[in-house]
């Protein structure tokens, strides 16, 4: 029995050594049938999966290729998953859907293909600007890495019936029929104090003005970018020049000491994500007056206040109806004080006393891998998913701002062309597409939180940090040069 | 002769064994030498030249270029060497194997079948036969990526040189950097010294937080045991990051305590923020306590339940209060029975990457270089190598903490009862 046993054991050995070994030959990964499907896999963002976005646009490419033999499938990815790291292994998408930064970063060590946009039915219909996200100089020569689907840029969402009666009497000096707080951050500023000063409640907590979490660059840029500050200076050819990290430069520290006294008139939550998490219910409910977001997240505000007056009695027919009625979504206060002041009265200001305000934005694209092994059925794929119907689609579901000028122009909705004027007139900052732009978020969360936190420590009684504007100077010249350290320190 | 088929066995595998007629042993030998020898012909020795050079050839995505991948070559030159290694196991097998033979032979035995030679030895060497598919699981699974991680801190992979760009041989750079380069040197030692001290509190709060609570739980006089064992169940049986995100809001600007805190007049405190300093060690102290209590406690119980009573007895005759109950009888008991247990512990706080992550990670503190005052190694090591891809110097880092935990628990291991009285303790 004790020998049946061994031999036994010993068969089964030498099957699991076969088994081993039949599994390192080469497999044959060519394709054998001259019929065989084509399957691509679609990395989209998280937004458009929860909304059902991508699930429309695979059906609909499916469909409309079924008889080609190309399937579209959600590539079931973080939708930050690194295409460096996958990619050469052949893990990654073959159509990857980012930010023009992630997209140019991949693009700049040449894990995403060079595109020729006239193969793209939406060519025509996208500015130039958009184009120029995605454009990328390897040797002396310009190339095109991404197709442009939506702008974004930090915007201001309030609630229209949440807006003070007199406004026209009390809050539009210029009589221009919008009101003065939507157009500088003077007086956005002195209405928020004049909600913070009037808050009925005995804890001072259930109503603000102008709310953000200030730990977020990206958000809050302009008050870095409109005083003179910039991520990376650019070489004489145009390019960027990322030795060049200018968050010092400017009158950037000033800037900064307005974002500080502007903290002043909210709560804590200023100074990490509790603002950012809490922002679609405290519109919704009115504790906040405004807030800032991107244009993605507005069918996330428009749910929130659907359910908001759901609950106070309404079908959700007559609630989703008012939600989209009241809910606005507007650029920021264009005008900043130049000497970063923001209490003075801005009827006081000449011209010359304000700076035109510079926010961070950017490009959302389409980008193809090199590493798909069906770049024909990309292009087809890329072109269904940029064509009128579905950027049209997109934008109905998830509240863009396409590129496409034909659907924002037939949609009415005037929030791309804002936006483009702006881009056009330099008050974007378009997020540097190179990828040491990795390197400048956490550094400029850290120095952004805790200038917020400065407005606080006296409260409780812990010294100040940035009591004037060389404290400011020099914190954010530490910024520059821990992302320059992180760049370079260790890239010998 | 008898050296003859030696020698020949030395030099040509298995034609020993074919001198000595034993046939089948004799081919197989052969036919193992021809497979090694078509390795080495057909991709052996470009991988082992391509371990070395780590690729010529630049990839070019674009062109369509396939280029060499420095990181698949280090993995296959790695492999090359497993095999050349195993193939010497197997050639000195061969020359023992005919070396036994010819004694066999010299005193006039007959030397056995292939058959009865491969039952005898399937017999006697079960073990080799059960072991051989584990272990060459465990080289290929386990040995294989830890050489490849030592073998990866000798290189530049990381910042720009990541594929399609070739990696190269730096030597000991990474550790020089880590030694010498003032930003790196300080985060490094000023790091290693916060885990030390995080490792031995958390090691020790949690080792005695969860001896006391079975020891309370033990307790005659407590009522419903069982029900109050149930809680800290809970807590282990929730998902330690769960826990971890929800301590996060428990103390973040927005979250409850806060809350409570300004309704009553107070200031908001912030207990995680960059100024939180030792707030914030304290509260990854606390959390992780939180987290790990129930385990120790469940481990504890389980070894109270196998106390001697009678010592108890015994010790109360003699006049031993409870204080020396606990420290002459209860504690070197439990002790050395859980010495691993601590050790593990230990290696496990010194390497806690979640605590931190979830409840303070996207800081970097003024003076560190991409971590914040909270950060362990294994936090830095994450922000040098997954967020900024600093993949060399990161495995440096990797190997450092392999070094100092493994001296840390082996040294403190071979000194305890535990492995000095193994077979004397009851």
């Amino acid at each position: 029995m004790r020998r049946i046993r061994r031999d036994f054991a010993v068969t089964a050995c030498v099957c699991m050594i076969a088994g081993m070994l039949a599994g390192c030959g080469n497999s044959d990964s060519t394709p054998k049938d001259p019929d065989e499907i084509i399957t691509l896999r679609i990395l989209e963002n998280d937004t458009a999966k929860s909304k059902g976005y991508l699930d429309e646009l695979l059906n609909a490419f499916n469909e409309a290729h079924k008889e080609e033999g190309i399937v579209a499938v959600d590539a079931n990815m973080d939708e930050y998953s690194n295409l460096a790291e996958n990619g050469p292994y052949g893990y990654g998408p073959d159509v990857i859907y980012q930010a023009n930064d992630k997209l140019m970063a991949y693009a700049s060590d040449k894990h995403i293909l060079p595109i020729s946009p006239e193969d793209y039915e939406c060519a025509e219909y996208i500015p130039e600007q958009a184009w120029d996200a995605f454009r990328l100089q390897v040797d002396g020569e310009s190339y095109t890495c991404g197709i442009p689907v939506n702008i974004q840029e930090p915007m201001l969402f309030y609630r229209a019936d949440k807006m003070p009666e007199n406004w026209e009497t009390e809050w539009d000096d210029d009589g221009n029929g919008v009101a003065d707080f939507f157009e500088n951050w003077n007086d956005l500023y002195a209405y928020s104090k004049y909600l913070r000063d009037t808050d009925p409640s005995a804890n001072k907590d259930s109503q603000y003005g102008f709310m953000a979490s200030f730990n977020n660059l990206y958000l809050n840029g302009e008050f870095i970018f409109s005083y003179g500050g910039y991520v990376f200076g650019k070489n004489a050819d145009g390019t960027l020049n990322t030795e060049d990290i200018g968050f010092g430069k400017g009158n950037a520290a000033t800037g900064l000491m307005a974002l500080r006294q502007m903290a002043g008139l909210m709560n804590e939550g200023c100074i990490d994500d509790t603002i950012t998490s809490t922002r679609y219910e405290k519109v919704a409910d009115g504790t906040y007056f405004c807030t800032v977001s991107t244009p993605d997240t507005y069918t996330l505000f428009v749910e929130k206040l659907a359910l908001q007056y759901e609950d106070s009695g309404m079908s959700k027919e007559e609630a989703q109806a008012k939600a989209e009625e009241n809910l606005k979504m507007v650029e920021l206060p264009v005008r900043l004080p130049a000497d970063g002041d923001l209490s003075r009265d801005s009827s006081e200001l000449a011209d010359g006393d304000w700076v035109e305000s510079v926010v961070m934005g950017g490009v959302n694209g389409y980008g193809i891998s090199s590493y798909t092994k069906y770049k024909d059925a990309c292009v087809e794929f890329v072109n269904f998913a940029t064509s009128y119907d579905m950027i049209k689609t997109r934008q109905e579901m998830l509240g863009i701002a396409p590129t496409r000028s034909d659907v924002s122009a037939e949609s009415g909705d005037q929030t791309s062309e804002l936006i483009f004027q702006s881009l056009s007139e330099n008050r974007i900052y378009l997020m540097p597409s190179v990828k040491e732009v990795d390197q400048i978020w956490t550094p400029s969360q850290t120095l952004l939180g805790d200038v917020a936190k400065d407005s606080f420590r006296a409260n409780s009684g812990e010294t100040e940090k940035y009591k004037t504007v060389e404290d400011m100077q020099t914190a954010l010249d530490g910024v520059s040069k821990n992302i320059y350290d992180a760049i370079y320190t260790l890239a010998d | 002769m008898k050296k003859i088929r030696v020698y020949a066995s030395s030099v040509v595998m298995g034609s020993g064994q074919l001198m000595q007629g034993q046939w089948i042993k004799g081919l197989l030998y052969l036919g193992c030498l021809a497979a090694f020898v078509t390795y080495l012909v057909t991709t052996g020795v470009t991988d082992i030249i391509g371990f070395f050079t780590l690729g010529t050839e630049t990839a070019d995505p674009w062109l369509g270029t396939k280029g060499d991948d420095s990181i698949l070559m280090m993995l296959r030159g790695i492999l090359a060497f497993f095999i050349i290694a195993a193939y010497g196991l197997l050639h000195a097998a061969n020359i023992r194997d005919v070396k036994e033979g010819e004694e066999a032979l010299a005193q006039g035995k007959k030397l056995p079948s292939f058959w009865k030679a491969f039952r005898t030895f399937t017999d006697r060497k079960f073990y080799v036969v059960a072991l051989f598919v584990p272990i060459v699981g465990v080289l290929i699974l386990n040995v294989l990526p830890i050489v490849f991680m030592i073998l990866i801190s000798f290189t530049n992979y990381g910042g720009d040189i990541v594929p399609p760009a070739l990696v190269d041989w730096v030597g000991l750079d990474n550790y020089g950097k880590i030694l010498t380069l003032t930003e790196i040197k300080g985060t490094f030692f000023r790091i290693l010294g916060w885990n030390l001290v995080w490792a031995v509190l958390a090691t020790f709060l949690n080792y005695f937080g969860g001896l006391g609570l079975a020891l309370l739980l033990n307790k005659k006089c407590v009522k419903g045991k069982t029900f109050w064992r149930t809680f800290p169940i809970l807590a282990y049986a929730i998902p330690g990051f769960i826990t971890l995100l929800g301590f996060k809001f428990l103390f973040s600007y927005g979250g409850p305590i806060n809350y409570y805190i300004t309704m009553n007049g107070g200031t908001a405190v912030g207990f995680l923020d960059i100024d939180a300093g030792i707030k914030a060690k304290l509260i990854g102290l606390l959390v992780n306590t939180w987290c790990s209590v129930p385990t120790s406690m469940l481990l504890a119980t389980g070894i109270l339940s196998n106390m001697n009573t009678d010592l108890y007895d015994a010790a109360s005759i003699d006049g031993a209060g409870r204080w020396k109950q606990f420290t002459k009888i209860t504690l070197p008991f439990v002790v050395f029975s859980t010495t691993p247990v601590i050790i593990t512990s230990f290696i496990g706080n010194f390497n806690n990457f979640g605590v931190f992550y979830f409840l303070r990670g996207g800081l970097y503190n003024d003076g560190y270089f991409l971590a914040s005052d909270t950060d362990l190694l294994i936090n830095w090591l994450y922000n040098l190598s997954i967020d900024n891809n600093y993949y060399g110097i990161g495995a440096a880092v990797s190997l450092v903490i392999f070094i100092i935990t493994s001296v840390i628990s082996l040294s403190v291991y071979v000194r305890s009862n535990a492995y000095r009285k193994e077979d004397s303790f009851r």
